[in-house]
C-alpha cells in the first residue's frame, strides 16, 4: 500500500521529469550522509558532462536510510557507509552490489594547552574510550610520546589531564570505523562493547554529528574524541597519530587514507572492513570504503527502465573509474574525500561491466563500454 | 443648547441652598474637577461641595458623566489606561489629587459600589465581605465573624446567604443579591464615604426599600453619595441632589428644592420626563 | 388569529428554514472530531505493530531495563528505556522549575504592571523569542550558556551547593542542567504568551473591585487575577511542559546524550526524543528500530499521562465553592 504509492508519486515525477526534457534520465538515490556533499557535486558535474541527459537526485537521509530505501526497492540505487549485511541481503532478496566509491576515515582529536601532534596505540584509544585511562599522564600514553610532548603531558595539573571523552551521539558511519577498529585492535572492546553505528558508549559525553563532538572537545580541556577525516581537515581541528599494522605512526591524510585501501586484499563483494589490517607501511588504520548499492538485475526495481539501467552504469564508471579523466574519483581530493586505489577501482570497474544486468542483459556493452573502459 | 454658564453655581451659592452648618466642614470638596478618557473630555470644571452625614445625589441622563464623576472621588477613574483627571478634590480637607498622595491609601477611606455588581467568583460570600479587611491584616476570626453578619444584615442580605457563606460563591447568587453582596463588602470596611453607583438597579421593590433603609441609617455616620436614575428614589434617600448633563454640573441644591423649585430649565425638562 | 396570517409566515412559524444546514453543520464538526480520535488511535497503532519485535522481547523490561545498546551482535542489541524516561522527565522539570515563576512574572509585569508603552515591545520580544527555531537555541547553548555556565556558574553551584548530591561530581556542563536551562528557555514564550492572554481576559471590574476596597497592584494580582486564572494558567504551563517533553534538537546538543541515572543535574544525561532523533536514520537492526518506535510510544504515553494528571489538577484547583464560575 505505502510502497505502491510512493512508486507511483516516483512514476510521476519521472514520467514529468521525461516530459520536461525528452531523452532525460532522471535517477533517484538515497543514503548515507558522509558522501553526499561529494555525490552532489558528482551530480552536478555529470550532469554537465552528459549535456543535461542524466539527472541525478541525491537524498542525505543516513546510511540506514539508505539500506532500507534499498531493500524496499523505492530508490533507484542506495548508499551507505557501511557494507549491507548478509541479513540485510537476503531482506533485499538479490545479491545486491557494494561498489566502494570513495574512502572516509575517523581521527581522535582533543584538547590539549599547545596543540601537540600526539601518538595514538589501538590500545590506548579502547582504554580511554572504555574509561580505564583517565588521565593524560598514565604512563601508557606517556610511553608512546616523544619527548616534548612526554613533558608537556606529564606537566599537566590533576584537573587538567583529566580525560573527558566526546562521541557521537548519532548513528553514523564513523563510529562504525571507529568502532570497528577499535574491536579489531582491543578484545575487551570487542567483547564490551562491540562495532555499529551506534554503541552503548562505556564513558562520555555524546554530541551530535562530527560538529557536536568537535565542540564539546573544543570546550573542555583535557577531551579527547574522534571525527571524521573530512571535517577535521575543512575545520582544521588539530588530530594525532594513529599506529599501523606495520608499526608506523601516521597521521591520516588522504594519501594515506588511499594507501589503506591499495594494501587491503579485496575480496569478490566489495563488502569489507580495512581497519587495522593493511600492511601498506604508510596506511592509515582507521579507514573504510563508503559504497553505493546495485541491483545485479536493475528489472527487480520498479522504477527502473533500460536506458535508466544504461546511464547508471555510465554513471558508475564515470565515478569510480580513475582513468577517466575529470571523472569523479578525480573530482574526489578536490573535497577532501581519499579517492580509490587505481587497482582498487579497476576492479570495482570490472565488476560494474560484468555484475549489473538489465532483463538479462548486461548494463555495459562490452563492445562499447564508454566510461568503462579499462 | 445650554451653555457652561450653568457650573457657575459657586460653593457659596450652594450653601446659603443647604445650609450652612453643613457645608462649612464639607466632606468632599470639589474644585474645577475635570476627567478625560483619552483625547475625550468628558467632565468639565466640576464643582461641588459634599456634607458630611448627609446623602448627596447624582442624577442626570444616561452618559452624561455620572459614574466618572463617582469614579474621581476615589481615584479610581484613573485606572483606565489613558484616564486622566484634574482639578481638586478635597476629602476632608485633604487634596486626594495632591502630588504624592498614594490612591491606595485614599480608597481605603472610602468605599464604592458599583453600576454592575462585580463580586469575586473565587471566593466564597464569607470571603467576599472580609475581602477589604483581610486586605488591612484582620485576621482574628471572632472579629471577622461579626463584621460578616453585620455588614450582611445592613445590605439587607443575612437571611439569604447565612446558611452557605462558606459553601457558596460570590456569583452563585442573583443579579440583585450579588449586589446587595458588593454593599456589604463596601461597608465591611466602615468608610468615611461610601460612593453607590445605582445600586439598586437591579433590586426588587423589597430589597429597593431594604437598602434605601439602610441609606437612611447610614447617614448617621457615614457620608454617601449615591447615583440613581429614580427620581423617586433620589428624592427620598438624599438631602442634596446634583444634577448633571453633558459633563458639566447644571444644578445642585437641596433635594426638595430640585424636585419642587429648579432653577434650571434643563433640571426642570429632565425631572419632568421631557427628556433623558 | 392564525387564520389572518399569510401562509409563508405560517409556514415560517412552523417550519424552521433550511433544516439541513444545522444537520450538517453537525455533521461536519463530528466528522472532524471522530476524524482526530481516529487518526491518534491509526498512529498508536501504526507505533504499537511498528514496535512489535521490541515489545515482545523486552515487555515491561523496556521500561525498567537501563542498557541501551544497538550494537547487532550475540550478547548485545538490549534495549531499556528507564534512563531516557528519567532524563526526559527531570530536564521538563527542571525547565519547569525555572521558566515558570519567570514566564508568570513576564506576563504579570506585561498586564499589570508595565506603562502602556512598554507593552507592545516587550509582548512583541517574547513571541519573538517563541517563533526562534531550536537548533538556533540548541547553538546558543554550545557556544555560549554552556562555556558560560562551565566556566561561572556551575563552579559557583559546586561551591556553594556542593553539599547537595544535586550538585556533584561536575564535568564539561553538556548536563542535564544546561538541558533544562535550555528548555527553560525555549517554554518560557509560550507560557508567558498564553499566560498573557489569560492574564487579559480577567475583567477590569474585577481588579477594580479590590483597588476600590484600598488594594495595591501587587495584591491585586494575588488576591484577584491569580486566582480568577489559575486553571488558564496552569494550561499554560502543561503548553509548556508538552514541549519541554517533546522538544529534541536543542536538548541532544546540550544534555551530553549518555543514557543514565544519576542524581547530580551536572552529569550528563538523555532524553526519549532526543535518543529517537539521534538513531533514528541509522538505525537499521529491525529491533533497534523497533526498540526506538516504541521509545515514541512510551513518550506518547507519558505525554498522556502528564496531562491527564494536569487535567486531574485542574480539576481539583477548580473545585471552588459551588457555583463557581469556571475560568
Ligand atoms: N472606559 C471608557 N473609555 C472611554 N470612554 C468612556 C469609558 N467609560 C465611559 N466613557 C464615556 O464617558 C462618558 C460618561 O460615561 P459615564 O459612565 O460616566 O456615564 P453615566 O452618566 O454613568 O451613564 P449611565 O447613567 O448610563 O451609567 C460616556 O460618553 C461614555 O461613552
Ligand atoms: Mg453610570
Amino acid at each position: 500500500m505505502h510502497k505502491k504509492w510512493l512508486n507511483a508519486a516516483l512514476l510521476v515525477l519521472i514520467l514529468g521529469a521525461t516530459a520536461l526534457g525528452s531523452g532525460t534520465v532522471t535517477l533517484n538515490a538515497a543514503g548515507a550522509t558522509f558522501p553526499a556533499p561529494l555525490y552532489f557535486k558528482w551530480a552536478e558535474t555529470y550532469n554537465k558532462v552528459t549535456d543535461g541527459a542524466v539527472q541525478i537526485n541525491y537524498q542525505a537521509i543516513g546510511s540506514g536510510g539508505g539500506v532500507q530505501q534499498t531493500i524496499q526497492k523505492t530508490v533507484d540505487f542506495g548508499a551507505s557507509d557501511a557494507p549491507m549485511l548478509d541479513r540485510e541481503l537476503k531482506q533485499a532478496g538479490a545479491t545486491v552490489n557494494n561498489f566502494p566509491t570513495v574512502l572516509g576515515a575517523a581521527v581522535p582529536t582533543y584538547n590539549l594547552p599547545g596543540k601537540p601532534t600526539l601518538n595514538f596505540t589501538g590500545q590506548v584509544i579502547c582504554d580511554a574510550f572504555l574509561g580505564k585511562i583517565t588521565s593524560w599522564k598514565d604512563p601508557a600514553i606517556l610511553a608512546l610520546q616523544d619527548e616534548a610532548n612526554k613533558q608537556l603531558l606529564s606537566g599537566l595539573n590533576d584537573a587538567a589531564a583529566k580525560i573527558t571523552i566526546a562521541h557521537r551521539s548519532d548513528g553514523s558511519g564513523t563510529t562504525f570505523v571507529w568502532t570497528d577498529y577499535l574491536s579489531k585492535v582491543c578484545p575487551a572492546w570487542a567483547k564490551q562493547v562491540g562495532a555499529a553505528k551506534t554503541v552503548n558508549w562505556p564513558a562520555g559525553i555524546g554530541g551530535k554529528g562530527n560538529a557536536g563532538v568537535a565542540n564539546i572537545v573544543a570546550q573542555t580541556p583535557g577531551a579527547l574524541g574522534y571525527v571524521e577525516l573530512i571535517y577535521a581537515i575543512q575545520t582544521q581541528i588539530g588530530f594525532g597519530k594513529v599506529k599501523n599494522a606495520a608499526g608506523n605512526f601516521i597521521l591520516a591524510s588522504l594519501s594515506a587514507v588511499k594507501a589503506a585501501a591499495a594494501g587491503t586484499k579485496l575480496p569478490d563483494d566489495f563488502r569489507v572492513s580495512i581497519t587495522a589490517t593493511p600492511p601498506d607501511p604508510g596506511a592509515y588504520p582507521i579507514s573504510s570504503f563508503t559504497y553505493l548499492l546495485i541491483y545485479p538485475e536493475l528489472s527487480v526495481v520498479p522504477s527502473m527502465t533500460k536506458a535508466k539501467a544504461q546511464a547508471l552504469g555510465q554513471y558508475l564508471c564515470w565515478a569510480i573509474n580513475s582513468k577517466v579523466k575529470g571523472g569523479g574519483q578525480t573530482i574526489a581530493p578536490t573535497l577532501a574525500y581519499a579517492p580509490l586505489a587505481d587497482e582498487v577501482s579497476a576492479k570495482v570497474v570490472e565488476a560494474i561491466r560484468s555484475r549489473v544486468k538489465f532483463d538479462g542483459q548486461l548494463v555495459i556493452n562490452p563492445s562499447k563500454p564508454g566510461f568503462c573502459s579499462r | 443648547m445650554i451653555t457652561g454658564s450653568m457650573t457657575d453655581i459657586r460653593p457659596q451659592d450652594q450653601e446659603t441652598l443647604v445650609g450652612a452648618e453643613a457645608l462649612a466642614t464639607p466632606a468632599i470638596a470639589v474644585h474645577k474637577l475635570s476627567a478625560w478618557f483619552g483625547a475625550q473630555r468628558i467632565l468639565y470644571d466640576i464643582e461641588l461641595l459634599v456634607p458630611p452625614r448627609r446623602v448627596t445625589a447624582i442624577i442626570g441622563p444616561s452618559g452624561c458623566g455620572k459614574t466618572t464623576f463617582l469614579r474621581c472621588l476615589d481615584r479610581m477613574h484613573e485606572v483606565v489606561p489613558g484616564a486622566r483627571a484634574t482639578g481638586q478634590v478635597l476629602l476632608h480637607k485633604q487634596d486626594i489629587y495632591a502630588p504624592g498622595v498614594d490612591p491606595v491609601l485614599i480608597r481605603r477611606r472610602i468605599g464604592m459600589v458599583f453600576q454592575k455588581p462585580n463580586p469575586f467568583p473565587t471566593m466564597s460570600i464569607y470571603d467576599n465581605v472580609v475581602a477589604g479587611l483581610k486586605l488591612n491584616g484582620v485576621r482574628r476570626r471572632s472579629l471577622l465573624d461579626e463584621v460578616v453578619e453585620r455588614s450582611l444584615c445592613q445590605a439587607a442580605l443575612w437571611p439569604e446567604v447565612k446558611d452557605k457563606l462558606h459553601k457558596s460563591s460570590g456569583v452563585s447568587l442573583s443579579g440583585g443579591e450579588q449586589q446587595r453582596l458588593c454593599i456589604a463588602r463596601a461597608l465591611a470596611l466602615e468608610p468615611e464615604v461610601l460612593l453607590m453607583d445605582e445600586p439598586c438597579s437591579a433590586l426588587d421593590p423589597t430589597a429597593t426599600a431594604k437598602i434605601e433603609d439602610l441609606i437612611h441609617k447610614l447617614k448617621r455616620d457615614y457620608t454617601v453619595v449615591i447615583v440613581t436614575h429614580n427620581m423617586q428614589q433620589a428624592a427620598r434617600v438624599s438631602s442634596l441632589t446634583a444634577f448633571f448633563y453633558l459633563g458639566k454640573l447644571v444644578e445642585c441644591g437641596p433635594t426638595t428644592q430640585i424636585f419642587e423649585r429648579p432653577l434650571m430649565q434643563q433640571t426642570e425638562d429632565y425631572i419632568t420626563g421631557k427628556f433623558g | 388569529m392564525s387564520r389572518t396570517l399569510p401562509q409563508a409566515k405560517k409556514a415560517w412559524l412552523q417550519r424552521r428554514r433550511l433544516p439541513w444546514a444545522d444537520r450538517a453543520f453537525w455533521a461536519t464538526t463530528a466528522l472532524f472530531a471522530f476524524g482526530i480520535l481516529l487518526l491518534v488511535s491509526l498512529i498508536v497503532y501504526q507505533l504499537t505493530v511498528s514496535a512489535w519485535p521490541s515489545l515482545t522481547k523486552f515487555g515491561l523490561g523496556f521500561l525498567s531495563g537501563t542498557t541501551w545498546d544497538p550494537v547487532d551482535a550475540p550478547g548485545h542489541n538490549l534495549f531499556g528505556a528507564l534512563p531516557f524516561i528519567y532524563g526526559t522527565i527531570i530536564s521538563a522539570l527542571l525547565a519547569l522549575l525555572i521558566a515558570v515563576p519567570l514566564s508568570l512574572g513576564v506576563a504579570i509585569f506585561l498586564t499589570e504592571l508595565a506603562p502602556a508603552w512598554l507593552r507592545p515591545p516587550v509582548s512583541f520580544a517574547v513571541e519573538l523569542l517563541a517563533a526562534i527555531p531550536s537548533v538556533v537555541y540548541g547553538f546558543w547553548g554550545i557556544t555560549t550558556l554552556i562555556p558560560w555556565s562551565r566556566a561561572h556558574f556551575e563552579p559557583w553551584l559546586a561551591h556553594s551547593l556542593g553539599f547537595l548530591p544535586l550538585f556533584q561530581d561536575r564535568g564539561s556542563a553538556h548536563d542535564m542542567l544546561s538541558a533544562g536551562f535550555i528548555l527553560a528557555i525555549m517554554i518560557l514564550p509560550i507560557i508567558s504568551a498564553v499566560a498573557r492572554e489569560i492574564l487579559l481576559a480577567v475583567p477590569s471590574t474585577q481588579r477594580e473591585a479590590l483597588l476600590a476596597l484600598g488594594a495595591t497592584r501587587w495584591e491585586v494580582v494575588r488576591r484577584v487575577v491569580l486566582p480568577y486564572s489559575r486553571s488558564g494558567l496552569l494550561g499554560a504551563v502543561i503548553l509548556g511542559l508538552g514541549r519541554a517533553l517533546g522538544e529534541t534538537m536543542a536538548v541532544t546538543m546540550v544534555i551530553g546524550n549518555s543514557p543514565q541515572i544519576l542524581l547530580s543535574l551536572l552529569r550528563p544525561a538523555d532524553t526519549i526524543a532526543s535518543r529517537i532523533a539521534n538513531e533514528f536514520t541509522e538505525a537499521n537492526s529491525p529491533l533497534h528500530l523497533s526498540a526506538l518506535i516504541e521509545l515514541g510510544l512510551v513518550l506518547f504515553a507519558l505525554t498522556l499521562l502528564v496531562n491527564a494528571l494536569a487535567r486531574l489538577l485542574v480539576w481539583r484547583v477548580a473545585r471552588r465553592p459551588e457555583g463557581t464560575m469556571h475560568v
